[in-house]
C-alpha cells in the first residue's frame, strides 16, 4: 500500500483565525484592484469584434497594427494565435456597420483566410453579464438549499461563504493579471465551485458522522478529527484534478485561461474547506448553538 | 448473492450494448470515405446516420450562429402612414431610451405617447381610434413580425445544404439561426438578411411538362436526344447542341446514382431508393415520380437522385426555355397501397416569369369559410390586393381559368391552387387547406412576402471549418492525455483497485457519449472540458471509496467487510457532493447560454453515469472477486 500521506493530526482550526487574516488581505488586494483596474471583459461581455485570421504570408503584429490604424482601427489588440494566426479584437462601437469587409480589404485577406469570425452586439454583452451573475448566484442559493436540508443551517453557511472565497480569489488573479473573462471563464468558476463544494461535503459528511461516534468532544476537535480523516483524500483528488488542469494548460488560447482559472480554484477550494467552510460552520456552531454538550 | 451479482452483471452487460449501439452510427459515420458519404446521400440513406450521430457544435464543425432582433422602431415607421415630426421625435426617443435603460421598447413608447397629447389615429390607418387599441395592434403585428421572417428564414435555409439548420425564437423579438459546417459564409449572411421575395406564377400545362419527363428519361436511357419527344418549346438550337455534346455518353445508373449495384443490392431492403431496378433502367426518371393528387410526388427518399438529374446539364437544356422547376415548402404524407405511409415533396414545372409580385398583398388572414360558401366550415386563406395588384391579378385570373397558380416564397412552392373564377377586386381566398394549421402558415407565407421585417444582426459567431477540426483534435489529444495520467496515478497508487478505478473511467466517458448521442445534444468545445473534468470527478468517488476501504481494513476488518463498510460509508459523501454538482449543472442549463450550456449537459450526464460507473460497476466486479477467489488481501 502506497501512503502519500500517514495518519495526521493537524490542529487546522486553531490556525484558521491566521489562514483567514491572510485570506482577507488577499481578497482585499483583489477589491482595491477590481475598482481600480476592473476585470479585462472579453467581447462576449462588453459587445464588439473578434476576428481570428490565418495569413497566407507570414505577417507581424506591427505589420498589422500598422494596417489597421490607417483604418482608424488603432484600438484594436492583436494576439499571435499561431503560425501565421492572429486574433484581431476590435473593441465595440469602432466602426460598426461594414467593419469586417474594412479588416478584409485593408489586410487583403478573404473569407477563406478567417478562421472565425465573432460579433456581440453591446445589448447582447450586457446580457450575457446579467445571465452568467445569474446562473451563479442561483446556483449558490440551490446549494445552500440542498446543504441545510443534509446537514444543517449553519454548514450551507459555512459552504457558501468558502465558495464566495473562491471565486474572489480566481477574480482577483483574474484582475491583477488581467486575464479576459469570458463566458469559458464563467465554466471554469462554475467548475472550481463543483470540486470546491465537493470537497466541503466530503468533510462535512465525515463530521456528520464523527458527531455520533464522538460525543463527548468539543465541535472544534471533530472537526479537526474530520478534516485529518479525509486529508489523504483531498490530496489524492485534488492532485487528479491538478494533472487534468494540467493537460488543459497546453491548449492555447481560451482553454489556457480557463485552466489557469481552475488550478487557481482548485487550491483555493482546497485550502477554503479546510481554513474557511470548517471553522465558520465551528464558530456558528459556539456562537448559536449548544451542540453536543 | 452469487445470483444478485450476475444480474448486476447482465445490467452492466446491457448497458454497454445499447451504449455501443448508440454509438456506432457516429463511428460508422465517420469511418465512412467522402465518396461512400456521397454515394449513402444520393440512396437517401444517409440522413438515418446523420440523425444518429453526435452532433457537433458549431465551434467543432464549423458553422455559423447569428442572433437577429426585429427592429421595432424601423417597424412602427413603416407601418405609420403619417410620419409628422412629433410622431418620428417621440418614436426616436422612445427608441433611445429603450436602449440606455434596457427596457422593452413599446413600454417606453406607450409610456411617451401617453405622457403627449399623440392621437395615434392620426399616424395608423385601419388600426381603431383609441391610443390602446392602436398600440396593441402595432404589437401583435411586431410579433406577427417575428413569426414571418422565420418562415422566410426557414423556408429559405435548405439552400445552404445544411444537414440540421436550427431556427429558433428568442424572447419576444429575437431569433437565433444555426447553420453547421457551413462553407459560403458570406453568402448565408446574405440569403438569411435579404428581405423575401414572393411571388405568384403560373403552372406549366401538365402535357408540357409530361413531354419533358418523357425526353429526360430517354436521354438518360439512351444518351441521346429524343427530337420528336423532346417538347416544341425547347430551342432547335439548344437541342442540336445538346445532341451533339452528348452523342457516346450513354449514363450508367452508377454514375447517376454513384456507387455499385452490389452495393445498392445490399441495402435495398430499407435504404435504397423507392424504385424497382428494371424500371429504373427503361424509365430512369419517371421512375422516381409518383401520381400525388394529380402532381408530381416525389418520395423524400428520391429527391436527391431527382434534383441531380435536374441538375444536369444536358437534361437543364431539356426544360422548355421559358419554364422551371420548384419544389413544395413542405412535404405531404400519403399512406400507399400497402399500408405504409410516405412523405413526398411535390415537384412543380411553372413558368419563369411570375404572374403577379407578393408585394402588392395587402392583406392575408387564415379563417373558416362562410356558410353558403362552398367550402363553408373549412379552413382558408383570405387574400386582398391594392389597387394595382388588384388590376394585374383581374387580368392574370381572367386570361387562365383553370389553371394552377402556385404561391412562391424565395422559390419555395406553398400551394398551388386552381384558378376558378376571375378576380376583378383584388380579394381572393384559397381553400383546400388541410386543417387550420396549414392555413395559418400559408397566410403568414403570403403577408411575409408583402411586409418585409426589419431584423438587425446583433450577434454573429462564425468558426471556419479548418479551425473546427482543430479544436476537435486538440480537444481529442488533451482528453485522452487527461486521462492517461489520471489512469496511470490511479494504478501507481491503488494498484489492483486502480485498475477497477480506470475501467470505471473508460465506460463512464463511453457512456457519457452514448448518452449525448441517444440524447441528440451537441458535444462543443467547452463542452469537451466538462468531460475532462468529469474524469476527475469521477475519480473522487473512487478515491473516497478506496480510503474509506483502507481505513477499515487499517481497523483490522476482513476484505470483504471493509469493502462493504467502505462502499456503504462513502456513498453518502458521494451522493451528496455529486448531487449538488447536478444541481448546479441544471442550473446552468437553463440559464445558460451557448458554450456555458454545452459545459453544462456533458457535466451533468457525466456525473450521472459517473455513479453508476464508479459505485455500481467496481462493486460488481469486486463482488465477483471475493466470491470467485475468496481473496485475503486486497491489491489497494
Amino acid at each position: 500500500m502506497i501512503r502519500i500521506i500517514k495518519k495526521t493530526d493537524f490542529p487546522f482550526i486553531k490556525f484558521s483565525k491566521t489562514a483567514i487574516t491572510i485570506s482577507l488581505v488577499i481578497i482585499a488586494i483583489g477589491v482595491i484592484s477590481l475598482i481600480f483596474r476592473g476585470l479585462s471583459f472579453g467581447i462576449d461581455f462588453t459587445g464588439g469584434t473578434l476576428i481570428q485570421v490565418k495569413f497566407n504570408q507570414p505577417r507581424t503584429i506591427e505589420d498589422i497594427r500598422a494596417v489597421l490604424v490607417t483604418v482608424k482601427l488603432e484600438n484594436s489588440i492583436i494576439q499571435k494565435s499561431g503560425d501565421n494566426e492572429y486574433i484581431i479584437r476590435v473593441p465595440q462601437g469602432e466602426n460598426s456597420g461594414n467593419l469586417v469587409d474594412v479588416v478584409k480589404s485593408s489586410l487583403n485577406i478573404t473569407d477563406q483566410n478567417i478562421l472565425r469570425l465573432e460579433q456581440v452586439g453591446p445589448k447582447i454583452g450586457k446580457e450575457l453579464r446579467g445571465a452568467a451573475l445569474i446562473a451563479i448566484f442561483f446556483s449558490f442559493i440551490v446549494i445552500g438549499i440542498y446543504i441545510a436540508m443534509r446537514f444543517q443551517f449553519q454548514y450551507s453557511i459555512g459552504a457558501i461563504l468558502s465558495l464566495v472565497h473562491d471565486v474572489l480569489i480566481t477574480l482577483t488573479v483574474f484582475t491583477i493579471f488581467q486575464l479576459e473573462v469570458s463566458l469559458s471563464t464563467i465554466a471554469a468558476f462554475l467548475t472550481i465551485i463543483g470540486y470546491s463544494l465537493n470537497d466541503t461535503i466530503v468533510v462535512f459528511d465525515r463530521v456528520r458522522e464523527n458527531l455520533k461516534l464522538y460525543r463527548n468532544e468539543t465541535y472544534e476537535r471533530i472537526m479537526d478529527i474530520s478534516i485529518n480523516e479525509t486529508l489523504s483524500r483531498t490530496i489524492i483528488t485534488d492532485m487528479t484534478v491538478f494533472f487534468v488542469v494540467l493537460c488543459l494548460l497546453i491548449v492555447p488560447g481560451e482553454i489556457r485561461i480557463f485552466a489557469i482559472a481552475m488550478t487557481v480554484g482548485s487550491i483555493a477550494g482546497t485550502y477554503s474547506t479546510i481554513y474557511i467552510a470548517g471553522p465558520v460552520v465551528v464558530f456558528w456552531s459556539r456562537r448559536f448553538k449548544r451542540p453536543n454538550k | 448473492m452469487f445470483k444478485k451479482n450476475v444480474v448486476r452483471f447482465i445490467i452492466i452487460g446491457l448497458t454497454l450494448v445499447l451504449a455501443g449501439y448508440s454509438l456506432y452510427w457516429t463511428i460508422a459515420y465517420h469511418s465512412f470515405s467522402d465518396q461512400k458519404q456521397e454515394e449513402l446521400r444520393t440512396k437517401g440513406a444517409l440522413g438515418k446516420y446523420e440523425s444518429r450521430i453526435i452532433r457537433l457544435g458549431l465551434d467543432l464543425q464549423g458553422g455559423m450562429h447569428i442572433v437577429m432582433e426585429l427592429d421595432l422602431p424601423k417597424l412602427v415607421e413603416t407601418l405609420a402612414s403619417n410620419k409628422t415630426p412629433q410622431f418620428m421625435a417621440i418614436l426616436n426617443a422612445a427608441a433611445s431610451e429603450a436602449v440606455a435603460n434596457e427596457e422593452d421598447f413599446f413600454d417606453v413608447f406607450r409610456r411617451k405617447v401617453n405622457d403627449s397629447d399623440l392621437k395615434l389615429v392620426r399616424h395608423f390607418n385601419g388600426r381603431g381610434f383609441k391610443n390602446s387599441e392602436i398600440l396593441d395592434g402595432i404589437e401583435d403585428e411586431a410579433k406577427d413580425a417575428v413569426n414571418r421572417a422565420m418562415e422566410v428564414i426557414r423556408n429559405r435555409v435548405d439552400q445552404f445544404g445544411v444537414s440540421e439548420p436550427s431556427i429558433q425564437k428568442a424572447g419576444k423579438y429575437r431569433i437565433i439561426v444555426e447553420l453547421a459546417g457551413i462553407k459560403d459564409i458570406a453568402r448565408a449572411r446574405d440569403l438569411i438578411q435579404n428581405t423575401a421575395l414572393l411571388e405568384f406564377i403560373l403552372l406549366k400545362d401538365p402535357a408540357i411538362t409530361q413531354s419533358f419527363i418523357a425526353a429526360a428519361d430517354n436521354y438518360l436511357k439512351t444518351g441521346k436526344i429524343d427530337e420528336i419527344k423532346a417538347d416544341a418549346e425547347t430551342t432547335q438550337k439548344d437541342s442540336t447542341v445538346a445532341l451533339k455534346e452528348s452523342k457516346d455518353k450513354a449514363m450508367s445508373v452508377k454514375e447517376l446514382l454513384g456507387g455499385t449495384d452490389s452495393e445498392a443490392a445490399g441495402t435495398a431492403a430499407d435504404t435504397g431508393l423507392v424504385v424497382d431496378e428494371e424500371i429504373y433502367k427503361d424509365r430512369p426518371l419517371s421512375s422516381l415520380l409518383r401520381n400525388v393528387d394529380n402532381q408530381i410526388g416525389v418520395p423524400m427518399r428520391n429527391v436527391y437522385a431527382v434534383k441531380k438529374i435536374l441538375d444536369n446539364p444536358e437534361i437543364k437544356k431539356l426544360i422548355p426555355f421559358d419554364s422551371k422547376f420548384l419544389w413544395s415548402a413542405r412535404t405531404e404524407r400519403r399512406t400507399l397501397q400497402d399500408g405504409t405511409t410516405e412523405s413526398f415533396y411535390i415537384l412543380y414545372h411553372v413558368n419563369n416569369e411570375p404572374g403577379l409580385l407578393g408585394k402588392y398583398v395587402s392583406k392575408a388572414s387564415a379563417s373558416l369559410g362562410g356558410s353558403g360558401s362552398q367550402s363553408s366550415g373549412q379552413p382558408i386563406v383570405n387574400m386582398s390586393m391594392n389597387s394595382d395588384g388588384a388590376r394585374i391579378f383581374s387580368k392574370l385570373t381572367g386570361a387562365n381559368i383553370g389553371k394552377q397558380l402556385a404561391v412562391v416564397l424565395d422559390d419555395k412552392v406553398w400551394t398551388a391552387p386552381f384558378i376558378k373564377v376571375k378576380i376583378p377586386d383584388g380579394s381572393a381566398y384559397i381553400e383546400g387547406m388541410g386543417d387550420m394549421d396549414e392555413a395559418k402558415d400559408i397566410a403568414i407565407v403570403l403577408r411575409a412576402g408583402a411586409l418585409p421585417a426589419p431584423l438587425t444582426i446583433v450577434e454573429e459567431r462564425t468558426v471556419g471549418p479548418s479551425l473546427g477540426k482543430d479544436s476537435i483534435a486538440v480537444g481529442i489529444k488533451v482528453g485522452i492525455l487527461a486521462m492517461m495520467v489520471v489512469m496511470v496515478f490511479m494504478v501507481f497508487y491503488y494498484r489492483r483497485s486502480g485498475l477497477l478505478a480506470d475501467m470505471a473511467l473508460i465506460l463512464n466517458t463511453i457512456f457519457t457519449l452514448a448518452i449525448l448521442a441517444m440524447l441528440r445534444a451537441t458535444l462543443t468545445l467547452p463542452g469537451i472540458a466538462g468531460l475532462v473534468l468529469t474524469i476527475g470527478m469521477a475519480v473522487d468517488a473512487n478515491v473516497l471509496i478506496f480510503e474509506r476501504i483502507r481505513e477499515e481494513l487499517e481497523r483490522g476488518k476482513t476484505v470483504s467487510a471493509a469493502i462493504s463498510t467502505g462502499y456503504a460509508r462513502a456513498l453518502s459523501a458521494i451522493l451528496d457532493s455529486n448531487i449538488t454538482t447536478l444541481l448546479t449543472a441544471l442550473i446552468l442549463m437553463q440559464t445558460g447560454t451557448g458554450p456555458i450550456k454545452g459545459f453544462a449537459i456533458t457535466l451533468f450526464w457525466g456525473i450521472t453515469s459517473s455513479m453508476f460507473t464508479a459505485i455500481f460497476v467496481t462493486r460488481t466486479f469486486y463482488n465477483w472477486r471475493i466470491e470467485k477467489h475468496a481473496i485475503k488481501t486486497l491489491s489497494i
